[in-house]
């Protein structure tokens, strides 16, 4: 009896769960289902992936342990080269472009113009659209004998169709295509961004400039650029991320019916697919998505660095 | 500014994610692919009573729409034995292979298999998902000899997984008017290579709209590259590649020449082989027999314009018997983890043997047990040609498969598929392209 009572009042005095833990576990049961779920779908599958680089798998037969062999055999591969160069082209070309397309487009469709809601609605459309028929009316429009755009360029400029560029079926000219198609798709959606970040902007510090007597060219590049350097930020860390990430618009421009993309056009995921699911090579397509893995995560660390040191 | 950062963070994991999610879609699944594995040897006590147990069968196939004999395959196996339901999973034509294998090392629970190709078949294999199939011969009585040799050539140390029930060749199509009009005799039963462009050079006509190109090689592998191993010297997995040059070379120059279309163009705009011959855009059309039933179908529906139309054989290397040509065989497999498994070889039975054979034929595709009686009955369709050189093109001499059953047959084919559309698309020369396959080849096989 006494001995309860021991218990009970050493209980009181120093209860197992004090009000800091207790809050703390509130915070954490918050958390728990969406981390729960990261943890079940990203996390585990992740620490598998990481596993899976350094081993011998074809998705049934036991696994063999084989080192660094993946990523030694990466080295040499000249396939894998072709892709990751062919991506970071892409990234070059798109990235730049695509955020000067959008600021400007943001830029123009924040005056007060007749029809500025149609406008954007116009702009935004390609971004929603499907990506299958886009990039089949694409294809038709810049077909090489048959499209409109190398019969009006014969027209105007009087070169015979076929020393036209042949776009997408021109190895030279593929990569190119691809660019211009992707930036007309997405730029729409990262005007909407920019535009939003262009309401955030303080319009006393317009006035400000004008009574300093900045004219509207200093006025874009001392106000709205700085002011609008986070959403800058944002956009260009998603825009390299999705670059890297690209797959969806090669194959449904190029690969044609049987999914086979060649040296000019081959991107890092469909060679990471076509290792995994066609080679049946699961354990080197690992490493070939470790290494990109690899290559986001240091872009978006730069990023980080320039922004701490930029945005604020 | 915390907030992009966290946000960065959650990006990063979520391009992470999506990476490690597509590469580990089926591998995650594969652990729990284990407690079927178990399923088979309850069920295979069952088959005692096999008679009036209703059974569903799950039988994994491509183009269900566009396919003339799933349907009367089906129908006359349920009329003999109603207590079987027969479902199809459509898994589509494009990269059908890799699908199946994805579904099948996710546990999916199908029964039938269809096998499209020889590298899958062979990557099925090796990932152990088939059932051995020599056993269930032996004890159901099967006569392999029926099949022509070609099961023979599916066997994977002295084991076979599948039975054909499709043995497609190659031939030449021809549209009859086009030739009419150019004044040009029509192709033969007998053609070398070089009489087959000779005629091609001649048959092509026009500009732009009313262009007619005198040849058609669709943009698959096989519609080019092997016309290298019909004179049987070479084949396509032994390693080495030169042999394809003089083929490489004769199809480039058609393709400079407009005799042929641009490869670049046909793949881009996603032209399917069968279109162009439709609106007569093609004086000759280099195919496999499955297309005689299609375009059957199509004259008849209206869709296909090209109506006098007439078949022969494959052209050939010099010195070659006509009739050489090559060959696709389509089988049926049985899934390993099926629990359905006596069912599902009873019906595999069916349709890779005589009864599924004759229904076949019945549509104008050519089965694998092909017998004077079934070329006699498919060259009697309506519809077909009615000439003696298109019935007699039929008659094969000897058939090489597209691909031949190797343990590495899949990685092969990755490579050639890689390189033929470089060669063709002009990202690389001839010569470098067949030292990649050269190279390439030899390390996967020395692996």
């Amino acid at each position: 009896m006494q001995k309860e009572t021991t218990l009970a009042t050493g209980k009181s005095n120093k209860p197992f769960i004090t009000r800091g833990m207790k809050d703390h576990l509130v915070a954490y049961s918050f958390i728990a289902p969406n981390f729960i779920g990261f943890a079940l779908f990203t996390l585990v599958p992740m620490i598998f992936a990481i596993i899976l680089a350094f081993v011998k798998w074809d998705g049934s037969n036991p696994m063999n342990y084989v080192g660094i062999d993946n990523f030694i055999r990466l080295i040499k591969d000249t396939t894998f080269h072709k892709a990751l160069w062919n991506t970071v082209v892409y990234t070059i070309g798109v990235v730049p472009l695509t955020m000067a397309c959008a600021l400007a487009l943001a830029i123009l469709l924040n005056q007060k113009i007749v029809g500025r809601n149609f406008m954007r609605t116009a702009f935004f459309f390609p971004y929603v659209a499907s990506l299958v028929a886009v990039a089949a009316v694409w294809n038709f429009i810049f077909s090489p004998t048959m499209g409109p755009i190398n019969n009006l360029l014969h027209t105007i400029t009087g070169i015979p169709i076929e020393d036209l560029p042949r776009w997408a079926a021109d190895k030279d000219w593929a990569m190119f295509t691809v660019i211009l198609f992707t930036v007309w798709k997405n730029m729409g959606y990262y005007m909407v961004i920019y535009l939003a970040g262009l309401q955030g902007v303080n319009p006393e510090l317009y006035e400000a400039a004008e009574l300093d007597g900045a004219n509207g060219w200093k006025r874009f590049t001392n106000v709205t650029i700085p002011q609008l350097a986070p959403t800058t930020f944002f956009v260009l860390m998603i825009l390299v991320i999705n670059s890297f990430k690209v797959y969806d618009i090669f194959i449904n421009l190029f690969a044609g019916a049987d999914n086979q993309l060649n040296d000019s056009t081959r991107v890092l995921v469909y060679q990471i697919y076509n290792t995994a699911f066609r080679s049946l090579d699961y354990g080197y397509a690992n490493a070939m998505a470790l290494v990109l893995f690899l290559i986001v995560m240091g872009v978006t660390i730069v990023q980080f660095r320039g922004e701490k040191r930029y945005g604020q | 500014m915390r907030f992009k950062k966290t946000m960065g963070i959650g990006l990063t994991a979520m391009l992470a994610a999506g990476m490690v999610a597509g590469c580990s879609g089926n591998n995650g699944n594969s652990g729990a692919t284990a407690a079927p594995t178990a399923a088979p040897t309850n069920s295979s006590s069952a088959p005692a009573d096999k008679g009036n147990e209703p059974v569903t069968l799950k039988w994994a196939l491509w183009d269900w729409e566009a396919t003339a004999y799933y349907e009367p395959l089906i129908k006359a196996y349920t009329e003999a034995n109603p207590h079987v339901t027969i479902e199809y999973v459509d898994l589509g034509s494009t990269d059908y292979m890799t699908m199946l294998s994805t579904q099948l090392s996710g546990g999916a629970d199908l029964d039938v298999l269809t096998i499209k190709d020889i590298p899958g078949y062979s990557n099925l294999v090796k990932q152990n998902h088939l059932e051995p199939l020599n056993g269930f011969i032996g004890e159901s009585g099967i006569d392999t000899a029926a099949y022509g040799g070609t099961v023979e050539q599916i066997q994977v140390k002295d084991e076979v997984y599948a039975l054909p029930f499709r043995s497609d060749f190659w031939l030449i199509y021809y549209n009859k008017d086009l030739f009419d009009k150019a004044g040009v005799p029509y192709p033969t039963n007998d053609m070398t290579f070089d009489q087959y462009e000779e005629i091609a050079r001649k048959v092509t006509s026009g500009s732009g709209a009313d262009k007619v190109y005198g040849a058609h090689h669709h943009t698959w592998r096989s519609a080019v590259q092997l016309f290298g191993i019909l004179d049987g010297q070479n084949t396509v997995v032994d390693g080495k590649y030169e042999f394809l040059k003089p083929t490489y070379e004769r199809i480039l120059k058609l393709q400079d020449d407009g005799i042929i279309m641009d490869y670049a163009t046909l793949k881009t705009s996603s032209t399917h082989y069968s279109g162009v011959f439709y609106n007569n855009s093609v004086a000759t059309l280099n195919m496999g027999s499955w297309f005689i039933a299609t375009q059957i179908d199509k004259v008849k529906s209206g869709e296909s314009a090209a109506a006098n139309w007439g078949i022969v054989k494959y052209p050939h290397p010099e010195g070659v018997e006509p009739g050489t040509t090559l060959g696709t065989i389509t089988s049926l497999a049985v899934n390993k983890k099926s629990a359905k498994k006596d069912a599902a070889l009873d019906f595999l039975k069916f349709v890779t043997g005589e009864e599924g054979a004759t229904v076949i034929a019945s549509t104008g595709t050519i089965p694998a047990i092909k017998n004077d009686e079934v070329i006699s009955s498919i060259a009697s369709i309506d519809g077909f040609p009615t000439d003696e050189n298109s019935k007699e093109a039929l008659n094969t001499f000897k058939t090489y498969l597209e691909m031949p059953m190797h343990e590495k047959s899949a990685d092969i084919e990755v490579i050639l598929n890689e390189n033929h559309d470089n060669i063709m698309t002009k990202n690389t020369s001839i010569d470098k392209g067949l030292e990649d396959m050269n190279k390439r080849v030899e390390l996967v096989l020395s692996n």
